[in-house]
């Protein structure tokens, strides 16, 4: 019988583990997981307005307003300059709408502020949002943009903090509902934020990754040298350098430099499939990375089995390798880190409505990508790519910038021009990625150094 | 000014299920031998803080602005769910007398928030379960006296296992499809659960057999008639049961036996069973595949479960406040996503207070099996807190996606006329155990023993 007895107080023991499990889970649910489940596009609460609060603010870095609430209106001052960012309210929502739907919804106090409301009629409002964009530099980043397709992002290297988001086309969020039926079924799909969810070839950006994949992989790379002719066949491709301009003898640095394909393609056969994808997997290829705002997955698709032209399209960033403006700005920045790559974040922090301010976010280290070493390695090719190769176009008076090009082949039309970078090299304060859809060669370098100018010039 | 009230009512609950689980465990700490307060004291108050949360959420249901502002039918509910407390409160102490007050004080408490959740959601179903109730209660009454009238009901084992396989193949020939499971019988108006009975029935088969010393052939045989049913309901879709007879089945044997090695073996055949499932069955793979990952198809598979997640996170621990939020966008609240609808509005700390108050009802219940010195009557009980705990654990962790979803009813909770009536006769049936034990000194040798024999084994 004693056995018995034993035997039944295991047993509520494992009862008792398992309902603990249900609270741990609940807990998780409501403290880790709410922000991205609840601003799921699917939620229909989402759509919920509550009359009675008037929704708070979404302000800048410098406490500008970029969406406030007027009776049942929702106003965009900036409009089409921070469209992307702010997103749109009326016809579900999208961007920070979406993203802090609760806290733009939600009033601090609300006890308080209700009791308020009925003996003074002053307004229950919901928290305003303060963002790390700084609209002086967005507005430059439009300006140049202009109504180039493409996309520019800036963000600080040392936090991960987003200084700027432009997208072109964009649109204007005071009259989505209005212009819903033209936007939707718009060819040009002004509605997708082109920084962080469109895809593209990253083309020769992508050969920084190629490079750092070598420096750990293939022990021989500082020795290794290829006689550019302009061209090279491989297996049933011929890999051309750009406009078939032939670089002669060139390392590694040269080949960063001038942006040499066919050096990049030797090399990639001599690091391996696996090895390209797996430095590249830790930059956050094939992997969701941690942002608040909708953003696309980047891929590199390379197999241990993967054919010769495979590898070799993928070392020069294309075939079927794809990535977003955002996710390159991050390469760039993590690099400019000495290899510790942080988590992207737009929103610095919540205000109450007393001006109280609460969660300011704490930048988070994701992963330490490369070694010190190789970022100063790498940085210093990437100098002599702006010094004295192709992406002389970037230079800014005074202020050293290390950069790397990319003209990218795509189905779309004529090429894609990229750059990523960041400044000053030895101090880097600001990292950059602009990319401009089927443009002419290097058209985003300029673009680049104007925005990381304006960029210097405010935070220096 | 009803916005105010709604809001302050969130804090409101939360305070009565706190308190309700203090008083709680003033009245278990007294049983201990410490003392935090007088036990009847404890119990009177939380039979008032019953009454105060059915007429506290009673009262939001009924608001309506206008002239009366309270609408009548809601009122007339909340009067009868009021009648059937009180009633019940009266009629348990007289019937039950020595039954384990917390048992019926946390029943009670579920049961009633179960009337107050269906107002909300779909009122018309309230009364039904009312009424369901009500009739449980009544015949709940029945059961001292039934029992009595046979008093060696432990003789017909196989009575009540060929009962059992034939109301389970009963609805293989003539049931009804509902939700997918193929386990519905249609009497008249009434369509009800044959496998909510046969849980009764397969309680009484085991302990009659375990009764005596478990051998081989018991345990071959037990072992097979069980595996037949398990089986027969996993042919029917009906997991959730299949998984609670199963589980059942296992604890009553390792109770009786205390061999671990036979309980580990029978979890080890288990886990090839649902592996061999999972290949043999789709829909075994379809509940696996909207677990494993909900939001890559959220209009199809994942769609109940995603809901169920938007509900729980939007609105965070407090909750969108009674009549607040958007329940009814999740599929089949009233019945498998109750708990979701009520995390969703009566927060998710409510929530975790309701796994508490099942945590202590397992307690309970885990007390009365030990306690009792004859085996059939311990088997029993321990039968019923093993059915219970774990069907209140599929379905609340299928709803927070820790586990795949099986759609089982919250037991006291969840619509449904068979579940309620059962649930309710197999707690009459606990506390039965309790009384009968109590009253033939069959579980106490003295009254010291009595307060001294949970958690202190010095005397084993």
């Amino acid at each position: 019988m004693n056995n018995m007895k034993r035997s039944a107080q295991r047993i509520f023991w494992l009862i008792t583990l398992m309902f603990f499990l249900l609270l741990a889970t609940m807990a998780k649910l409501t403290f880790f997981d709410r922000q991205e489940i609840s601003s799921n596009a699917y939620n229909p609460r989402l759509n919920y307005v509550d009359n009675s609060v008037k929704r708070g603010n979404i302000r800048d870095s410098n406490g500008d307003i970029l969406a406030e609430s007027t009776g049942n209106d929702r106003k965009y001052l900036r409009s089409r300059m921070a469209a992307h960012i702010t997103g749109y309210s009326s016809k579900g929502k999208t961007g920070v709408e979406a993203a802090e739907n609760f806290e733009l919804q939600t009033p601090h106090n609300e006890v308080l502020q209700r009791i308020q409301h009925i003996f003074s009629g002053t307004p229950v409002q919901g928290n305003d949002v303060v963002l790390t964009v700084d609209m002086d530099i967005q507005s430059v980043a439009g300006n140049v943009l202009g109504n180039k397709k493409g996309a520019i992002v800036v963000m600080e290297p040392s936090t991960g903090r987003i200084v700027a988001l432009q997208a072109y086309p964009d649109f204007d969020p005071n009259t989505v509902a209005e212009n819903w039926e033209m936007l939707r079924q718009d060819e040009n799909s002004s509605l997708v934020n082109r920084a962080t969810q469109g895809l593209y070839p990253p083309g020769s950006t992508f050969k920084v990754i190629t490079a750092l994949a070598a420096m750990e992989s293939y022990s021989d790379w500082e020795r290794f040298t290829y006689e550019c002719t302009g061209q090279a066949v491989f297996e049933n491709k011929v890999i051309h350098c750009y406009n078939n301009r032939v670089h002669g003898m060139v390392d590694m640095k040269k080949a960063i430099a001038t942006s040499c394909n066919c050096y990049f393609a030797e090399l990639a056969k001599r690091i391996g499939a696996e090895n390209i994808r797996k430095k590249a997997e830790d930059f956050y290829f094939n992997e969701n990375y941690p942002f608040v705002l909708t953003h696309s997955m980047s891929q590199v698709v390379l197999q241990k089995k993967s054919e010769e032209n495979e590898i070799v399209e993928t070392s020069i960033g294309q075939g079927k390798t794809l990535a977003t403006p955002l996710h390159m700005a991050m390469v760039a920045a993590t690099i400019a880190n000495n290899g510790m790559m942080m988590k992207p974040y737009i929103v610095d922090h919540i205000q109450y409505y007393n001006g109280d301010v609460s969660k300011t976010t704490v930048p988070e280290k994701l992963k330490q990508v490369i070694s010190v070493e190789e970022s100063d390695i790498i940085t210093d090719m990437m100098i002599s790519c702006v010094t004295e190769g192709t992406g002389t176009a970037a230079q800014i008076y005074g202020i050293e910038v290390a950069g790397k090009t990319g003209t990218a082949e795509n189905a779309t039309g004529s090429d894609h021009s990229w750059f990523i970078g960041f400044a000053p090299a030895h101090d880097p304060q600001i990292a950059i990625c602009v990319m401009i859809e089927n443009a002419n060669e290097g058209s985003a370098v300029p673009i680049a150094g104007k925005v990381l100018q304006a960029a210097l010039e405010k935070y220096q | 000014m009803f916005d105010l009230m709604i809001l302050f009512s969130r804090y409101l609950f939360l305070f009565y299920i706190v308190l309700f689980l203090w008083e709680a465990i003033v009245y278990i700490a007294y049983e201990q031998g410490g003392y935090l307060g007088s036990p009847s004291r404890a119990v009177s108050i939380q039979k008032g803080l019953i009454i105060w949360i059915h007429v506290t959420a009673f009262l939001i249901l009924a608001y309506e602005p206008g002239a009366f502002f309270f609408n009548f039918k809601t009122l007339a509910v909340a009067l009868a769910g009021l009648l059937f407390l009180l009633l019940s409160m009266v009629l348990l102490d007289k019937f039950y007398y020595e039954g384990c007050p917390l048992i019926w004080t946390g029943m009670l408490f579920l049961l009633d928030i179960s009337l107050i959740m269906l107002q909300r959601l779909k009122p018309e179903l309230a009364v039904r379960q009312l009424i369901w109730m009500a009739l449980g209660i009544v015949m709940m009454l029945f059961i001292p006296f039934v029992l009595r009238l046979i008093p060696r009901f432990e003789v017909f084992e196989y009575v009540y296992i060929i009962f059992s396989y034939a109301l389970i193949l009963s609805t293989l020939l003539f049931g009804t499809s509902k939700y997918g499971s193929v386990n519905w019988l249609k009497i008249g108006p009434v369509t009800f659960q044959p496998s909510e009975i046969v849980k009764f029935l397969f309680i009484f088969y085991l302990a009659s057999v375990f009764r005596k010393r478990v051998e081989l052939k018991e345990l071959l045989i037990t072992g097979t008639l069980s595996a037949g049913i398990v089986l027969l309901l996993v042919l029917q879709k009906d997991l959730g049961s299949a998984l609670i007879f199963f589980m059942t089945y296992m604890v009553m044997l390792y109770i009786s036996t205390s061999n671990e090695i036979l309980f580990f073996a029978g979890m080890g055949a288990a886990s090839v069973a649902a592996t061999l499932a999972y290949h043999l069955f789709s829909h075994v793979r379809v509940r696996v595949a909207a677990w494993k990952n909900p939001w890559s198809d959220i209009d199809g598979g994942g769609y109940q479960i995603v809901n169920s997640l938007f509900a729980i996170t939007t609105w965070g621990l407090l909750g969108s406040g009674l009549t607040k939020g958007m329940p009814n966008s999740i599929p089949v609240v009233e019945s498998d996503f109750i708990f979701a609808a009520i995390c969703e509005e009566m927060g998710v700390l409510f929530g975790m207070g309701i796994v508490c108050l099942y945590i202590m009802l397992f307690f309970r219940g885990i007390l009365v099996v030990i306690r009792c010195q004859r085996r059939y009557y311990s088997l029993l009980a321990a039968g019923v807190v093993t059915m219970f705990a774990f069907q209140a654990f599929l379905i609340i962790g299928g709803v927070i996606k820790l586990i795949p979803l099986t759609g089982v009813t919250l037991p006291f909770v969840s619509y449904g006329g068979s579940s309620v009536l059962v649930s309710i006769m197999m707690i009459g049936l606990l506390q039965w155990v309790n009384v009968y034990c109590e009253q033939h000194e069959l579980g106490y040798q003295n009254t010291e023993q009595r307060y001294t024999e949970w958690g202190d084994n010095s005397h084993e």
